[in-house]
This record gives structure tokens, C-alpha cells and sequence, in this order.
């Protein structure tokens, strides 16, 4: 389990670089072959027992910004890059660009808000302070067009671990963990670390186009709700319950006979799950469903709270029922 | 102890209005102090000595809010204005009894159609509201009730059997939980009990009271509000029934935590229930004590009670009780 | 070396009330300046005091930092709280807390954002306030009760050579101004009677400030604490960071000494900006000021931004600016 390493990388949708090197050199002496495309997504392959083809899918960005302007004293403007809340940005540590400038988002101190203490902040007003008084200052150490990451130290609790960018290095850590176990595949298997996923699902359609797989798994870190604000019938998924096999998303009604595949599966092995509940939200699936001729397509995913936020938690009990289904239905047949 | 809770509570006594309270009180302790003395604002300081010198200073204010008449009409209608936290809904359908005088009143609302009267009840303050005494005219008002005449919720005390409803048990509750403490110990150090004037105006008496006393500590006895009804405060978990409440931190002070620390292991060493007590508005006694001079190391305990300052304040018994028990193991314990 | 002492008093965990580590702190770093004696008064107060023949001089810089409190357990692992001082919730979203149980555990909680997609439309529109943030606690939820103490777990660092960040800089950059002050002083004999009062609980309403002048009964008191830097209030001059410090001038502020002080920083060339004050101020000087029968007070800030967040900024010049020039001032004995 990589989770701790992969969740302080910075790798911003767009500028997956950092994350893609580590995750190649974690797996590249563990696969048959190995490559990478012309928008950065890494594809592995192993063989396995016949030569029918499944692709399994984890994006590798997270949510994060992109420098778009420099004020005249120093200050950063940024855009989001993905769906950022602006709520979850303000008094937080970010790194910036290639030389990894650190940062902080701060924000008018609340004896100076009038009645705006509610009001969401805009993004317009939103600066990242990186030390500097004056713009030329600024343009020594960062540029417009570098990425901004979240910078936050990941830790575990026993069972809980909190970070950020669960989504998706979640999925990112169980694709390589499948990689490294060793496990006995039935179909030809891609692995597909998949890039910008978070503006728009962009990177994935192409490797699907590329490898043609008969069917793929998304393997996804998905949206709970399991807090006291929120009353049962409205909750996504619940911490704790097992890995969450979606049925339909925005977009893509999941392929029935995989889901069913799936739910078969973990019940005779005893794996506890759960099935997603609320559809709101999207992931590669659907820009895979719909590649060439159309894959059948299948999404299982760790539940996390507060994803899309610098400081997000899982229970590793999850992570770990998760991978153990993923392993298994990698070594058995699906009738489609 | 019910029945000089009652006695307490029956006697009308608003902020600035205290004799009356104050003789009750003196009676009660007669034969139980070793001195006592008024001071220039009207405060009651009791003593009763121990085996040393160094003092404890136990609190509970004396005052309750009220209602003053300040307007005679033509008609004979009087209006209020409020003394102390009085809310003008508190006194929707109750009766006002103005003291001295012994004359009782009703409330009316100003409304000269009905939505306007509609409007009045739901931004309702004190110049939309009148006390109607009966009169026929001006003068036979003004003669039973001049201008000036202080006033006090006509609310009888009721004995619910573990429960017991009353206007007043702010902080008259206090003052019967020190009453009891006083008799039954036979303190250490020297005990000092203050019943302190003008709480409600805003810690008044509290801010001189112990200008000579220089106590080790001072502990103020009050009511806290209360989280155990339908849809009660989400963010507080204050229970009737459950034990008094060691106060943490109120809008108006922290408590010293040598006092959170000694008051509990005082009740968990001598087996008494208690509660740990936030209370995220309002304030006591503590606040000003806390200020005295060079500063007096401060704290207080709380007695939960329901529907505070209203005419039907709810209180456990036991939780009176548990306080005196606990009072008494702090006062005759010898470290301090 | 300034920026190792920032990151010390930062890392230290002291909200108001609950001030004894930070206590703790001040008195080894204290304890490191020779020709000082040091004592802590009936509410927890530490004071340094440097004798010296004159007038009697207390300073005042206040240890005490904003901070959580545990209220109400909800289900499972979640907790309802309350703030010690004024915090934005803004700022509280998505933050890591670190709280101490009552047995001087630690334990973790993380104050948990939904994601966009499961909010509502009116949710949206609104930043939830206290009453709808809820605390996760991942770590020790077994060993956690209602009256433990958080803070925010941001680490200290140097934002840039010139720039520190951090949480608590309100107010210990000044606790740090204090005692690099008292460093300097080392260098000169000094003409007046000096105590350095790290008070606590500024952030509960000065009662830590008011009762130790009450006791110490000063000729003349001055304050140090922050002010906001490096933003525009309407009718108000720009503070600004690396400036120097921001010299308090109103009612509240004794005129007088304002002079010699100005006069004094032209003299050595310290820089300084005047910050009118129209009315109380907020600190400890209001208090402070009316206490006995009264006592001049002077206020020093520094130029903080983002006052009341996990990551505080200050410039360190003006930190090494506002010390020189008070050692100068306490050197002459307040001239």
C-alpha cells in the first residue's frame, strides 16, 4: 500500500508528472510492458491465461489550481483546475510549480468581514502568498501556467487514515498493489493510470481507444456523506461497510452483467460491500463505455469522505476488502 | 431541600430589589455562620471558619430579572421596560406581579389591525407590549403602581416530584445549593459564601464582592441551560438529572482549570454524577470574580435547568443535591 | 537565529485557558538570558522582570492562541465543538485538528467538507456555520470527552527568506519580540524597573493583562500584539508587512510617551507606521489602561496577515525592528 507516499505527491490535473514517475518506478520491473502516451496516462500490461482483455482504470490527478495571474505585490491568482468548493481553500499550505515553492491561501481575518462571514468566498478573490512583497519577486521563483497543489502531510490511525487527494490515488495505490501481488490473472490485464480525469475524464478514453479491452473496472475512491449533517436516505456510502459498487453514475448506467459478476463474487467470498447509492457524479467509465464500439464498463470504488477537500479519510478496513474483491474477479471469467 | 427552594423562589427579589431575598436568606443561616456583613452595594457575605486562614469563596446571586414600570398612560395602561435578560415572548400570557404594592398585571400587544398585531408577535419587543393592572383610569394606576415600581414574574413554584418548576430558580436554585452547603459543612478553610446583587444587570455585585476577601479560590453556583428537549441545542450535551455541570468555558469566561480539575476529582472521589459543561452563550459570576484585583483563580458550577428565564424554570432535584454534596467534599477537604 | 525561536513558540499548543505548555516555553527560553528573575502569578501570568533603578516599565505580549473545544458527542466517531476566540469557519473546513484528552492524550479530528456533488443548491450559497460543522475524530474517538481542548495542527515554517508562517503568530510573534527584546537589553544597563509579562487568556477578555498591572502597578505599560497587515480598510492607512511596527494612536494610547517614542525611532532610523484607533482597541491596552488609577499605555503591532487562520504570516524584519527599537526605549528608561 502506497497511500501515504502517493497522497503527498503533487500531481494537479495536467501536471501528473510527479505521480506517474513514482507509480512506474513501483511496478516497472513487475509487468510485461510498460508505456506512456502522448498526454502522460501510463499504461502497464500482465498477461494472464487467455487472450481476452480487461483494462483496469485509476486516475492518477487530483484537484488542485493553476497559477493564472501575478498581482503587483507578489500575490498569486488561481483557477481551479477540477471542482473545487472555494469553502475548503482558505487557510491552507500549497506548493507551487516545478520548483515546488511553497505557499499559503489566506484569507481576510474575520474581525474585518462585515456580514460576509457566511458567504462563500470567490475563487476571484482567492491569493496564494508565497512570501514575496512585489511582483518581480514573485516571477524569480514561480510562473503563470504553474500548477498549485495542496500540500498536506497524510496520516494513519489505526484503522482511518486522512490526506488529501484520496481521490484517486486510493485507486492509484490498488491498481499497484494488484500489480505487485503477483496474482494469477485470467484475462490479459491493462492497468491504466489515467490523467485528467477531474476536467472532464480526458485521458482515459484514449488508452481505451489504444488497447481495445473487452471490458474494465474503474477502480475509483467515491463520495460517503456518513456525517451527522447528513440524515440516512441522502448519504452516498458509509465508511466501514466495504468496498462501493456503483450501479449507475452520471452518464453510464453500469454494465449489468459486470455488476452482477461483482455482487456474485464478493458474496461468495465473503467480502463485505456495499452499492452506491446516489448517482450524482462521473468517473472514466463513462468515456470508456463509449470509446470505439463501446466497452462494457464497471465502477468499485474505496468510500472517502469529504473527497474533492485537502483533507479527506478512508478506513483502511475498505481499502483492503477492495482490493481483495479486484483481486479476485481478476482471476475468474465473466460471461458477457 | 425542597422546601427552601420554594421559600426562595416565592420571594420577589429583581436586580436592585434584593432586601427582600436577603432577609430570607440571613434567617436561614441564622445559627449556621460565624459572622456576616453587607456591603456598600448590598451584597450578603456570610463566613464560617475553619481550621485556617486561607479562604473559599462560594457565589450565587441573590437578584432575578424583572420588569420595571416606566410610562403610565391615559387610560391607566403601564408600560416596562425590562431589568435584567428579560425577553419580551417570556411574558406572553403570564402575569406580571409588582412588588411592594402586591398588584398584578397582564400583558398586552399593541395592534391596530390585524397584521399589524401579526407582525407585533413576530418582532415583538417592549414597545409593543403593556401591563394592564385592571385600572379604570390614569390616576387610580398611578397610584397602585407609580413609575418606578419594580415587577417580577407571578409564577407559582410546583413540585413535580423530581422535578421542580419555578420563576426564579435563576439563580435562587444557587442560593438554596449554598444555603445547604453552609449548614451542612464543617469546612477546612475558611468558607465564605457571597449573595451577590445585580447578576443580571451585568455581574454587578460580583465585581466588588471580593475586593477584601482574597480567597484561593472562588466558585460561582448558577444555572446552565439545558440540550435534553425535542430538537434542543444540537452543539451542547447538558442532561437534567445527570449531575451538576463543571463549566469549561462560558461567552463570558473561561474557568480556571485548576478548578474544572479539583471540582472533578473531588466528585469522582466521592463517587457524585456530574457533567462537563460548554455552555456556547450567556455567563456567570466567575467572570467577574476572575478580575478581582490581582486576580481570584475562578470557576463555576452549574445547576442544568430548562426554559432559563422564563416564569417556569426546570430543575432535577438531584442535581441540587449532587451540587450540595460536592460543595461540601471541596469545603472540607484540606487541599487547596 | 529568530526564525528557529518562531517555529518553537508556534509548535507549542497553548488556547486561552489552557496556557501551561506555553508557559512552560517562555520560562526555559527565559531561563537562557542571564540577569533576570522569573515568577508565574495566581492566574498563570509569566513574568520576567530585569531590575534596574527608574521607572517601572511592564510589557505585555499574550500567550495565550485561539482554539477548539469538544461540546457534544454525536454518532459514532463525530463530535460537535466550540471555538476559544473569535475563527472564522472558513477557516475551521477541512482542517486537521489536534486535540488533548483529559489524560494528556493525543487525539486527531478532521472538520469535514461534503464534496460538491452531494450538496445541496442552498448549501452552496452558504458557508455552514458552528452549529453545522461537525469534527471526525479518526484518532482516540474512544478516549475523547466533552471539555477537551483542540488546536489547529498547521506546522510552522519559513515561508521565505523574509516570511514566516504558522499558526499562533497572534500573538507569539510578539511573545518573540519580547524575548529577543530582552536579549538585546543584555547590551545595555538599563534605566528603568522592566517586567516582561507573558499574559495569558488575551482571547477570553484580558483578565490575565488586567490583574497582573493591577498587581504590578506600572509607571507606564506597553503592549505588544498584532495588527491586520497588508490589506485596505476603508479609512484606514495601509499596514503594511516589513514596514515596522504599527504604533497605536487614540484615546487609548498616552500621548506623551507616543512622542518620545516616535522621536526615538527617527533617531535610530527604525521605521513605524501610526495605526489611528478610534476608540477601545482590542488588546489588552484597553484594560490595561483603566486599571487602579490609571496607566499610560503604549501599543505596538505587528503587521500580521491573515489573523486567526492555521497559517499566520509576519515579516521578520519587523520583528527584529519593533525589538531593537524597544530596547533603545527601555535602555533610556522610557525616553
Amino acid at each position: 500500500m502506497y497511500l501515504k507516499e502517493l497522497t503527498e505527491l503533487s500531481g494537479v490535473s495536467g501536471y501528473e508528472k510527479r505521480v506517474r514517475e513514482f507509480i512506474k518506478d513501483k511496478i516497472k520491473d513487475r509487468v510485461s510492458h510498460i508505456e506512456e502516451d502522448v498526454l502522460g496516462n501510463l499504461i502497464a500490461r500482465k498477461e494472464g491465461k487467455t487472450d481476452k482483455r480487461i483494462m483496469l482504470c485509476a486516475h492518477m490527478d487530483e484537484v488542485g489550481f493553476i497559477v493564472s495571474n501575478i498581482e503587483d505585490d507578489g500575490k498569486l491568482c488561481i483557477m481551479p483546475l477540477g471542482g473545487i468548493d472555494p469553502k475548503v481553500v482558505v487557510g491552507k499550505r500549497v506548493t507551487v510549480g516545478e520548483k515546488e515553492i511553497p505557499g499559503v491561501i489566506g484569507y481576510k481575518a474575520i474581525h474585518l468581514q462585515r456580514g460576509d462571514v457566511y458567504t462563500p468566498p470567490k475563487m476571484d478573490e482567492i491569493r496564494v502568498d508565497i512570501g514575496v512583497t512585489k511582483k518581480s519577486d514573485a516571477e524569480g521563483k514561480v510562473r503563470i501556467g504553474d500548477f498549485v497543489a495542496f500540500s498536506v502531510e497524510s496520516m494513519v490511525h489505526g484503522d482511518w487514515f486522512s490526506g488529501k487527494a484520496l481521490d484517486n490515488r486510493g485507486g492509484c495505490s490498488i491498481l499497484i498493489d494488484i500489480i505487485n501481488n503477483n496474482i494469477e490473472l485470467y484475462y490479459d490485464t491493462y492497468f491504466v493510470f489515467s490523467v485528467q480525469e477531474e476536467l472532464g475524464l480526458r485521458g482515459a478514453g484514449i488508452s481505451a481507444e489504444k488497447i481495445n479491452p473487452d471490458f474494465s473496472i474503474v477502480v475509483e475512491t467515491t463520495t460517503s456523506g456518513d456525517n451527522p449533517e447528513f440524515s440516512s436516505y441522502r448519504r452516498s456510502t458509509e465508511l466501514g461497510k466495504g468496498p462501493a459498487i456503483t450501479f449507475a453514475h452520471s452518464g453510464y448506467v453500469i454494465d449489468e452483467r459486470l455488476f452482477k459478476w461483482i455482487i456474485d463474487t464478493a458474496k461468495e467470498h465473503n467480502i463485505p460491500y456495499q452499492i452506491k447509492r446516489r448517482t450524482a457524479g462521473g468517473t472514466d467509465a463513462r468515456r470508456i463505455a463509449t470509446t470505439l464500439a463501446g466497452i462494457p464498463s464497471a465502477v468499485i470504488s474505496i468510500p472517502a469522505r469529504y473527497i474533492h477537500s485537502p483533507m479527506s479519510v478512508l478506513n483502511l478496513e475498505d481499502y483492503n476488502n477492495t482490493l481483495r474483491l479486484i483481486s479476485i474477479l481478476l482471476t475468474k471469467e465473466v460471461q458477457l | 431541600m425542597k422546601e427552601l427552594i420554594k421559600k426562595l423562589t416565592e420571594t420577589n427579589s429583581p436586580s436592585g430589589r434584593e432586601s427582600n431575598i436577603r432577609e430570607v436568606i440571613l434567617k436561614e443561616l441564622d445559627g449556621y455562620i460565624d459572622g456576616y456583613e453587607v456591603d456598600r452595594l448590598g451584597n450578603l457575605v456570610v463566613w464560617k471558619r475553619g481550621k485556617t486562614d486561607k479562604k473559599i469563596l462560594l457565589d450565587a446571586h441573590m437578584d432575578e430579572i424583572g420588569v420595571v414600570a416606566s410610562y403610565i398612560d391615559d387610560k391607566g395602561f403601564i408600560r416596562i421596560e425590562p431589568v435584567g435578560g428579560v425577553s419580551p415572548y417570556n411574558l406572553m400570557g403570564g402575569r406580571i406581579l409588582f412588588l411592594d404594592v402586591g398588584i398584578k398585571g397582564v400583558i398586552g400587544v399593541e395592534g391596530e389591525t390585524n397584521s399589524d398585531l401579526q407582525k407585533n408577535l413576530k418582532e415583538l419587543n417592549f414597545d409593543k407590549v403593556f401591563v394592564d393592572i385592571g385600572a379604570r383610569t390614569k390616576e387610580e394606576a398611578e397610584r397602585l403602581v407609580p413609575v418606578g415600581t419594580f415587577g417580577v414574574y407571578s409564577a407559582e413554584f410546583v413540585d413535580l416530584g423530581k422535578r421542580l418548576v419555578s420563576k426564579a430558580m435563576d439563580d435562587r436554585i444557587g442560593c438554596a445549593v449554598l444555603i445547604e452547603a453552609i449548614k451542612r459543612s464543617d469546612p477546612y478553610h475558611t468558607l465564605y459564601g457571597t449573595f451577590s446583587v445585580q447578576e443580571e444587570m451585568g455581574l454587578v455585585g460580583a465585581s466588588v464582592v471580593a475586593f477584601d476577601i482574597n480567597p484561593e479560590m472562588a466558585i460561582a453556583l448558577d444555572v446552565t441551560a439545558w440540550s435534553d428537549t425535542p430538537k434542543g441545542y444540537k452543539r451542547m450535551s447538558i442532561e437534567l438529572g445527570k449531575g451538576p455541570c463543571i463549566k469549561i468555558k462560558d461567552s463570558a469566561s473561561i474557568s480556571d482549570r485548576r478548578v474544572v480539575d479539583k471540582l472533578r476529582n473531588i466528585a469522582e472521589a466521592n463517587n457524585i454524577p456530574y457533567q462537563i459543561e460548554i455552555l456556547i452563550f450567556g455567563g456567570t459570576n466567575a467572570a467577574a470574580l476572575q478580575r478581582t484585583s490581582a486576580g481570584i483563580v475562578s470557576g463555576t458550577l452549574s445547576i442544568p435547568c430548562r426554559y432559563v428565564h422564563s416564569p417556569c424554570e426546570m430543575i432535577d432535584i438531584d442535581d441540587a443535591e449532587n451540587a450540595v454534596k460536592l460543595l461540601n467534599a471541596l469545603v472540607e477537604d484540606s487541599s487547596i | 537565529m529568530l526564525t528557529d525561536l518562531l517555529e518553537r513558540l508556534s509548535s507549542i499548543d497553548g488556547p486561552s485557558g489552557y496556557e501551561r505548555d506555553v508557559i512552560e516555553c517562555m520560562r526555559k527560553e527565559a531561563g537562557m538570558i542571564p540577569g533576570v528573575f522569573t515568577e508565574v502569578d495566581i492566574l498563570g501570568n509569566f513574568i520576567v522582570r530585569k531590575e534596574g533603578k527608574g521607572k517601572k516599565i511592564a510589557l505585555f505580549a499574550h500567550a495565550d492562541e485561539i482554539g477548539f473545544v469538544l461540546t457534544r458527542r454525536e454518532e459514532g466517531n463525530y463530535w460537535r465543538f466550540s471555538t476559544i476566540g473569535g475563527i472564522d469557519p472558513k477557516a475551521i473546513i477541512s482542517q486537521r485538528l489536534k486535540i488533548y484528552t483529559r489524560d494528556g492524550d493525543i487525539a486527531w479530528g478532521i472538520v469535514g467538507m461534503i464534496e460538491p456533488h452531494l450538496q445541496t443548491d442552498e448549501g452552496r450559497e452558504k458557508v455552514p456555520s458552528l452549529d453545522d460543522l461537525f469534527l471526525d475524530v479518526v484518532e482516540g474517538g474512544e478516549r475523547v470527552n466533552t471539555g477537551d481542548i483542540g488546536v489547529f495542527s498547521s506546522k510552522p515554517f519559513s515561508l521565505s527568506e523574509k516570511y514566516f508562517t504558522g499558526k499562533a503568530l497572534d500573538n507569539r510573534a510578539s511573545c518573540a519580540t519580547l524575548l529577543y527584546t530582552l536579549e538585546l537589553l543584555n547590551n545595555f544597563t538599563s534605566k528603568s524597573d522592566l517586567f516582561f509579562v507573558f499574559n495569558i487568556r488575551e482571547e477570553d477578555g484580558s483578565p490575565g493583562a488586567k490583574t497582573s498591572a493591577y498587581r504590578l502597578k506600572p509607571d507606564l505599560s506597553i503592549v505588544l500584539d498584532v495588527t491586520h497587515g497588508d490589506i485596505s480598510i476603508p479609512s484606514m492607512p495601509k499596514i503594511e508587512t516589513g514596514k515596522g511596527p504599527a504604533l497605536g494612536v487614540g484615546p487609548v494610547i498616552d500621548y506623551g510617551y507616543l512622542e518620545k517614542l516616535k522621536n526615538l525611532a527617527d533617531k535610530i532610523s527604525v521605521s513605524y507606521q501610526l495605526e489611528p484607533i478610534n476608540g477601545r482597541s482590542g488588546t489588552d491596552t484597553d484594560l490595561i489602561q483603566i486599571t487602579r488609577g490609571g496607566i499610560p499605555t503604549l501599543l505596538l503591532s505587528l503587521p500580521l496577515r491573515y489573523m486567526h487562520t492555521p497559517y499566520e504570516v509576519v515579516n521578520i524584519r519587523d520583528i527584529e525592528e519593533t525589538a531593537r527599537l524597544l530596547s533603545y526605549f527601555l535602555a533610556r528608561g522610557g525616553e
